[in-house]
């Protein structure tokens, strides 16, 4: 019994330890990733990380505050901007959007980087290598020339760092070498990706010979051209190290060329632009259908697409699908976020092709009569007709007709004030109401069974359209001088308007051009650069905001339950003011020519050189 | 609403406990039944006597009951007691509060004199430490203790609520009352680390239980242990952040006691937000349009404003509108127009003035020497602080301890516990919630004046709709099954030598469900002709215009296996207790998570009835993974009688989250005491102190919680590897991949070197008691990323490395005194806890001034933002505009500033370089927690009567506030109060702000908002029925009690929110002051 029980005790005690013993148990797996070793190995995992680099594009155009919000098209509703106000500094940098911000673009890049060296001896199929590597190459070229036009010369990393780097801060290389560098990025996308087709939202051969001609046609620009930058700005005259601005030298022309060269080579594929050969202006109607059709890439309007970011219902991924929410009227219960200022609803000409102009009489009594069809299309101004409205709207306003104005209602003798749905004295959401007096109508989608804020919408953001590069080569021919063939590719574009021929030559032009390529980009991420490159930001980006003001008046011996827009009954008037100055105090400094990089980054970076005036 | 509880749940104890009716229906007869066993009399032998306390008083109202049964009685005025016993065994047992309890056999004897001696609370208590208990006066690490009879005090729904204020230097703070949320964070002794601060918890012995100590029935509690320094390195690489054993009640030796108790609370929030009605805020909703326009023309659009509603400026013709006209704001002034122009008070239309909660307890206990059995059955009911809430908290638990002496040699004891708790709440969470009621504008309706709701206030966030089940339901289930088996060998030719062989599993299973379906507000558009009919619109609101469905599982299971050899004996003056174990611990867990939407009908909604279309499934949320540990530990205590105490505690640690060659771990811990007043020198010269025991402890501990500055726990970080993404391509979902963070192939634990040095004793009889500890914990090895200093150009987020280092310095301290005047009893305790913490290491961005660094400074509130704690310093307001001409500093490197008007915050140039820019910010040395967390009780008792009183304080924290306020939604009183204004131009407070767009919205020190309370955080007044009165009714005690939780507050932070908040912007669901009233039957 006293062994039984002594043997007894030992073997339990060692049981227990002996048991835990094998340690093997200790060796688990995370479960929710996968191992970044055989993911190279596999053609769909390899795929799949560099699928990933893809949402560098985050919502671009569709973005709550569009890019034009930092331009003079647009006024973001939500808060002042500082880059407008020239109120930015190393410590303080100001909003942009992420798809330039320097930290996101660099962590794209180096995804790029190791996909590139990773798939260089990846045990799979050589077609699937060559794709993947094309992607990436466009990849890596889109996120450089973000950085490149946003802040000028940046750091090159051609292969990512490892985790033990001794060193890890690095000098701005040039202008010259950063083109020099996405240029051959993307001639190697070329080449990899010729005659392969990828499927919609991956960047095929054309996004990167398109992508190529923007990336010259900047780097040809008055801005990059230090000589000629320098007259225009003794801020940066004064700068030391040009280089990374622009070229200090060299042949101009020759990049004019490289430039046109560029765009021609897309437009010779042959295979993009959706009614770019009209040879006569069609109607205001047409005209106005192909615009919609072309921002929201349906009936036949998606062939100006050459790479876009699509939404669908079942992705989660879906702030930009938001895009009618964010930025439809208050009175439709939208955000109102991105507003058409009124000095660029005055820059859309009549459809005669005259300037719209304030001290015409005629002109200022209507002023949305009578103007480029494009208009119509981009911009939500008083008594535009919209969708039905929901239900609570609908009781105010039955016919879904734009409220923007301050109108009387009751009989003329004895009128009560009221204000328009969608103003910022309106029933429905009021602190969501535009202080333009306009709203964003581009990329909303009309289908009236998306309904205000409780629909996502499927259009796609269009990051890179035919158009541009058609842009982009005239404006490289006017730069070369031949004025002839410029004009008549701008007219198609005009003609797809159906805005009447050019007929203008030399300066006025150019000028011509230049407000031609902003009515038709607009909210496409263009005026940001476009006034910088042309360097006419001083009068454009740093002139006051303008507002709108509609009042109508009931006509003597008329009377209105509900108001509705209607001038045999309403006398209106249009009046136009500088916004407050407490709302956005827009301002030029030639220092926001290049924001600054931050100030910790600067120090975290010792070899960085600050941009000018900073 | 009663409706909506009475649903059945089925194998619940709901129907048991429906309603207060089934103390009529079911208790009554159970009661009398009972009595009829118990009158039936045996030969009873009377015996009598009279209890005196120490200094020879009577001692009224103690308790003699005879041991084993539930027979009492209680002494007179004069002490005497008279009392029939069932046999010349039984036992008497004298229990007089203050006092030690005394025992004496009965015998022949039926006159008894005794003598009480005062209870020095040192003498025989046990205390409860890792593996195993120790005497109190022989335990030399910082150990706080807090017995379940105390936590059952407070009506505190969640256990972790009634911690504050007991056991010092554990900072318990609450951040939210939202039924299901409402727990409170615990740090013990602060915070040490800039990863996880999480104490681990052991239950019954087994770490790290799923579901914490939270949902803990308090009345199954027996104690609550905190091992502050070195006691807790037998705890190894878990136990750097100290660590909270619980124990749970076991059943004692006697006749079977059935114990029930019912509570019926009312609770309401602690402090709501004081916003203006709509007078006030049209007012201040006109001065934020007045503000836009030049500084120049404010005084003359301010009187247009008043005159007729609109400005034109003279020079330019442009025209400023006021929101508000005149006529406006005088029907807002005298509320002619409820239907246009009300005044709502969003709060008040929401929230109820009080909720209920009840909870219902069931125990029964008994046993004999061989068998000992606790059976518990528990339920909780808790609804929503909204009216008609959809939220609510629903919790059944119960729990079994059985022990059983199977012979001589081996005694064995399982746990059982199960516990569902049922989590309800709408569709939109707390924080949105709290939101729309920040938001709520004063001048317009929640509910019409005909009852219906109103419109929403954007995106059908209509809190009167959203806080019900109108739009839909969000559901959240867990249950927990919780084993534990123990069987002790003891041998019997070595005595001492005892094998203890534990076994734990643990299942934990969640599930959520929240069906969202479109919901309904009224629009209002006039009246009819006859001037009072409203003109009402239906309209729909909602995520789409068809319900969609989110349901979720997950399983967890956790597994334990343990051994542990122990010797314990005493030889002559030596006395030595040597201990070693080995632990295997594994953990599996996953889940899912499926969507779908286009149902056809708001009727059913189960998945299978959802469209196909846009369906999605995935393991967001519910990752799958899996860990083990395996462990070895000891414990070597040694003592000298009972004089000079050491006791070495080790642990030998191994843990899945980091890779091979970096995952073992030794963790030592050494304590000593000596009990300097056992010493003759001390017993002959000092008089005045009875005990003394000074102790120190020096323990290395570890911290395997990797936590990575961004607050995820992540433990793979030594394996390459990719996570998920998506992206549309070619038009479908594609799953991506993303490469995290690369990895780092020798993570490991933290180390925390923890210093202790305490001294604690007795005096004045035995009166006094006190303790006083000063620690010192210096934590290395911490787990950072070194981003701080890499620029952005590298494209990675750095591993997290070993490289970061905290210290942490404080005291505690806790005094009692017990004392007697006339016939109450009374006994004072005061106890507090101080610890600041100093980041040694952290890695900086280079060419920040010292007063930005972190290094130097305390761990700021959110480790991920750490320059959220960079703050301007607020220097006044600009008062007029001389003030503005005369400013010389150059603010344009403030985002925000635009340009300087009146009204306008000055900041301080802290660098002199002429510039107000982002280099002028200065680290603030406060964080959210407190430095200082203490509690003072009171207990006192007079004849039946007994009152616990606690009073519960901190201080040293501070937390930001800037509610989201202007055109968007509604102002704080405190900010209408004191705004500059034209007619007042302050130099204290800024101007009317729209949407905190301005440069003085940045952070900065006018925003800090000091949070030191006091509050009087728990009392209870209980009345026992003479024991006399309840034997004759077979029942052994009847208490009847009131209690309360954060009954008064006074802090800083009165109008705004509960000074324990973690909001700045006031968006949460506030904390909860309970009133409960209970009755405890014992039979």
């Amino acid at each position: 019994m006293k062994k039984i029980f002594k043997t007894g005790f030992i073997l339990l005690g060692s049981a227990v330890l002996i048991t835990s013993c094998s340690k093997s148990f200790l060796n688990t797996q995370p479960l929710n990733q996968a191992a970044a070793g055989p993911t190279w190995s596999d053609a769909s995992l390899s795929e799949s990380f560099v699928t990933d680099i893809y949402n560098v594009f985050h919502d671009g155009l569709l973005n709550q505050e569009s890019m034009d919000c930092i331009s003079d098209n647009c006024l973001y509703n939500f808060g002042r901007m500082d880059i407008m106000e020239s109120n930015i500094s190393p410590g303080s940098t100001g909003w942009v959007n992420n798809t330039y911000e320097w930290g996101e673009m660099y962590k794209r890049i180096r995804a790029a980087n190791l996909a590139l060296t990773n798939l260089a001896n990846a045990p799979i199929d050589k077609a699937m290598v060559d794709r993947l590597k094309g992607e990436c190459y466009f990849l890596r070229a889109h996120c450089y020339n973000q950085l490149l036009r946003y802040y000028g010369g940046i750091p090159i990393i051609k292969s990512a760092y490892s985790l033990d780097a001794p060193d890890l801060t690095i000098a701005r290389n040039t202008y010259d070498e950063c083109v020099k560098f996405i240029v051959s990025d993307l001639d190697s996308s070329k080449l990899l990706l010729t005659g392969k087709t990828l499927a919609a939202g991956r960047a095929n051969a054309d996004a990167a010979m398109a992508l190529k001609a923007r990336v010259l046609l900047y780097a040809a620009s008055d801005l990059h051209d230090m000589p000629t930058a320098k007259t225009k700005s003794t801020l940066l005259n004064g700068y030391a190290h040009p280089e990374y601005l622009g070229y200090t030298s060299g042949d101009r022309t020759a990049r004019w060329t490289a430039a046109r060269d560029a765009a021609k080579a897309v437009i010779d594929l042959n295979k993009y632009g959706y009614q770019l050969n009209l040879s006569a202006p069609q109607s205001k109607d047409a005209a106005i259908a192909s615009y919609t059709d072309v921002y929201l890439s349906r009936n036949g309007g998606e062939k100006e697409t050459i790479f876009a970011k699509y939404y669908i219902n079942a992705s989660t991924d879906d702030w930009g699908a938001w895009y009618v929410r964010n930025n439809g009227m208050n009175g439709y219960h939208g955000w109102t976020s991105t507003e058409p200022t009124q000095n660029l609803v005055d820059s859309y000409e009549m459809m005669d092709g005259s300037k719209f102009d304030w001290n015409n009489a005629t002109h200022a009594a209507a002023p949305y009569e009578n103007r480029d069809p494009r208009f119509y299309a981009t911009v939500f101004y008083d008594g535009a007709k919209w969708k039905p409205r929901t239900t609570d709207g609908a009781a105010i306003d039955p016919y879904g007709e734009l409220q923007f104005g301050t109108y009387q209602t009751g009989s003329s003798a004895s009128p009560a004030t009221y204000f328009g749905l969608d103003t910022r004295n309106s029933n429905i959401e009021n602190w969501n109401g535009t202080r333009t007096g306009y709203s964003i109508r581009k990329f909303s989608n009309d289908n009236p069974a998306i309904v205000d804020m409780n629909q996502k919408q499927e259009v796609p953001s269009i990051q890179i359209r035919y158009t541009e590069v058609v842009f982009n080569y005239i404006e490289a021919l006017l730069a070369l001088g031949d004025e002839a063939t410029a004009t008549t590719w701008l007219n198609k574009i005009r003609f797809r308007a159906g805005m009447p021929a050019i007929t203008e030559t030399g300066a006025a032009l150019v000028d011509h051009y230049r407000n031609e390529r902003n009515i038709e980009m607009v909210c496409e991420e263009q005026r940001f650069y476009d006034c910088r490159r042309w360097m006419i930001a001083p009068t454009t980006l740093g002139n006051k905001v303008r507002i709108m003001l509609v009042t109508g008046k009931l006509k003597a011996g008329q009377s209105a339950a509900i108001y509705r827009y209607d001038k045999t009954k309403y006398d209106y008037t249009y009046t136009v003011q500088n916004i407050e100055s407490g709302v956005e105090n827009r301002k030029w400094d030639d220092k926001v020519y290049f924001p600054p990089i931050r100030l910790d980054e600067m120090n975290k970076n010792s070899k960085l050189i600050q941009n000018p005036g900073y | 609403m009663e409706k909506r509880i009475l649903t059945p749940h089925s194998g619940s104890l709901y129907p048991l406990f429906s309603s207060p009716r089934f103390l009529k229906k079911m208790l009554l007869p159970l009661v009398l039944v009972l009595c009829g066993f118990i009158s039936q009399a045996q030969n009873k032998i009377h015996v009598s006597g009279i209890i005196k306390d120490d200094k020879g008083n009577a001692a009224p109202n103690a308790t003699v009951t005879v041991k084993g049964t539930k027979i009492g009685v209680s002494s007179d005025a004069n002490g005497a007691f008279g009392i029939d016993v069932p046999s010349e065994k039984s036992v008497l047992v004298v229990s007089y509060l203050g006092f030690q309890p005394q025992e004496m056999a009965v015998g022949k004897q039926t006159s008894f004199n005794v003598t009480l001696a005062l209870a020095t609370g040192t003498l025989s208590d046990v205390v409860v430490v890792g593996y195993g208990t120790q005497k109190k006066v022989t335990v030399t690490g910082a150990v706080a203790m807090v017995k379940g009879t105390d936590l059952v005090k407070s009506p505190a729904v969640n256990l972790s609520n009634s911690i504050a204020g007991r056991l010092p230097g554990v900072v318990a703070m609450n951040g939210s009352g939202e039924p299901g949320y409402d727990g409170s964070v615990i740090r013990i002794r602060g915070v040490n680390s800039l990863g996880n601060n999480d104490a681990l918890i052991v239950i019954d012995g087994v770490p790290n239980r799923t579901g914490g100590l939270d949902r803990l029935n308090p009345a199954d509690i027996e104690s609550m242990s905190v091992l502050k320094d070195a006691s807790a390195a037998i705890y190894g690489a878990r136990a750097a952040n100290g660590v909270i054993l619980i124990t749970t009640k076991r059943g004692k030796t006697g006749k079977p006691e059935l114990s029930y108790s019912y509570n019926k609370g009312w609770a309401a929030p602690t402090i709501l937000p004081k916003m203006l009605d709509a007078n006030e805020y049209v007012t201040m909703a006109n001065e934020i349009e007045l503000y836009k326009l030049d500084p120049s023309k404010w005084a003359a659009a301010a009187a247009a404003y008043k005159a007729t509603g609109k400005y034109t400026d003279p020079s330019t013709g442009a025209v400023s509108t006021a929101p508000f006209s005149p006529d406006d704001i005088k029907k807002y002034q005298d509320g002619s127009d409820p239907w246009g122009h009300p005044n709502t008070d969003w709060f008040k239309t929401v929230l109820k003035p009080w909720t209920n909660q009840s909870r219902q307890n069931l125990q029964i206990s008994g046993g004999t020497e061989n068998v000992k059995y606790l059976a518990s059955l528990g339920y909780e009911n808790q609804d929503g602080q909204y009216r008609n809430s959809a939220t609510g908290y629903k919790q059944y638990d119960i729990r079994l301890n059985m022990d059983a002496k199977i012979n001589k040699y081996i005694s064995t004891s399982i746990g059982l516990t199960g516990r569902q708790e049922n989590r309800f709440f709408p569709t939109k969470g707390a924080g949105a919630i709290f939101r729309m009621l920040m938001r709520g504008y004063p001048y317009k309706n929640a509910i019409w004046p005909n009852g219906l709701p109103a419109p929403d206030i954007e995106n059908g966030e209509q809190p009167v709709v959203i806080t019900t089940n109108q739009t839909g339901y969000d559901k959240d289930t867990r249950n927990y099954f919780q084993t534990n088996a123990k069987v002790e060998i003891t041998n019997p030719w070595i005595k001492g030598l005892k094998l203890t062989l534990n076994g734990a599993f643990d299942k934990y299973i969640k599930q959520g469900k929240t069906w969202v379906t479109p919901w309904y507000v009224y629009n209002w558009s006039g009246f009819q002709a006859d001037g009072v009919t409203p003109i009402m619109t239906k309209v729909q609101k909602g995520p789409t215009t068809q319900p969609t469905l989110n349901q979720a599982s997950f399983d967890q299971v956790n597994t334990m296996l343990e051994g542990i050899l122990s010797y314990d004996h005493n030889f002559g003056n030596h006395s030595i207790v040597l201990l070693a174990g080995v632990t295997k611990e594994q953990f599996h867990g996953g889940g899912f998570n499926a969507f779908r939407q286009y149902f056809a009908s708001p009727a059913i909604d189960q998945l299978f009835a959802g469209g196909l279309t846009d369906q999605r499934a995935n393991n967001n949320g519910y990752d799958p993974f899996e860990g083990a540990r395996l462990n070895y530990f000891g414990r070597v205590g040694y003592n000298y009688k009972e004089k000079y105490i050491a006791e070495f505690l080790w642990r030998d640690d191994a843990s899945s989250n980091f890779p091979a060659n970096h995952r073992w771990g030794f963790f030592p811990g050494i304590t000593a005491g000596w009990r300097v007043s056992e010493e003759n020198f001390f017993k002959n010269n000092v008089t005045a102190i009875n005990s003394l025991k000074v102790r120190g402890s020096w323990g290395q501990l570890g911290n395997d919680k990797l936590e990575k500055p961004n607050g995820t726990l992540h433990p793979y970080d030594y394996v390459a590897t990719y996570v998920y993404g998506t992206y549309v391509a070619g038009g479908q979902v594609q799953s991506t991949l993303r490469e995290n963070v690369p990895p780092n192939p020798t993570i490991t634990w933290e180390v925390a070197n923890n210093y202790d040095f305490g001294l604690e004793g007795t005096a004045l009889n035995n009166r006094l008691s006190f303790e006083f500890d000063l620690f010192w914990n210096h934590r290395s090895s911490i787990l950072w990323d070194k981003s701080g200093s890499n620029p952005l150009t590298v494209g990675f987020t750095a591993p997290a490395t070993n490289v970061g280092k905290l210290d942490n310095k404080g005291y505690e301290f806790k005094v009692g005194y017990t004392a007697n005047v006339g016939q109450v009893r009374f006994n004072v305790g005061v106890n507090g806890g101080y610890a600041k913490n100093k980041i040694v290491f952290w890695n900086e961005t280079p060419g920040r001034p010292d007063y930005q660094l972190n290094t130097g400074h305390i761990l700021p509130t959110d480790v991920n933002d750490p320059d959220a704690m960079l703050l301007y310093q607020y220097d006044g307001v600009f008062a007029t505009q001389k003030d503005v001409d005369a400013n010389k500093l150059d603010y344009t490197g403030v985002g925000g500033a635009g340009k300087l008007f009146p009204g306008s915050m000055k900041f301080k140039d802290v660098n002199g370089d002429g510039k107000i820019d982002a280099n002028d910010r200065v680290r603030s040395n406060k964080s959210r927690i407190p430095s200082f967390q203490g509690g003072i009780t009171l207990s006192a008792s007079y004849k039946d009567f007994d009152l616990s009183i606690l009073f519960q304080g901190a201080s040293g924290a501070e937390i930001f506030f800037q509610p989201e306020t202007g055109t968007i939604g509604n102002y704080v009183q405190r900010q209408y109060d004191k705004r500059w204004t034209l007619d007042n131009p302050s130099s204290v407070d800024p101007r009317t702000v729209d949407r905190n767009n301005q440069y003085f919205s940045n952070r900065n020190t006018y925003y800090m908002l000091n949070t030191n309370y006091i509050r009087l955080k728990n009392f209870e007044l209980g009345y026992t029925l003479p024991a006399n009165l309840g034997k004759k009714a077979g029942i052994s005690r009847l208490r009847f009690y009131v209690n309360g939780l954060n009954m008064l507050t006074w802090s800083h932070t009165k109008n705004i929110f509960d000074p324990e908040s973690t909001s700045s912007s006031g968006q949460y669901y506030p904390q909860s002051k309970i009133i409960n009233t209970g009755v405890t039957v014992t039979f």
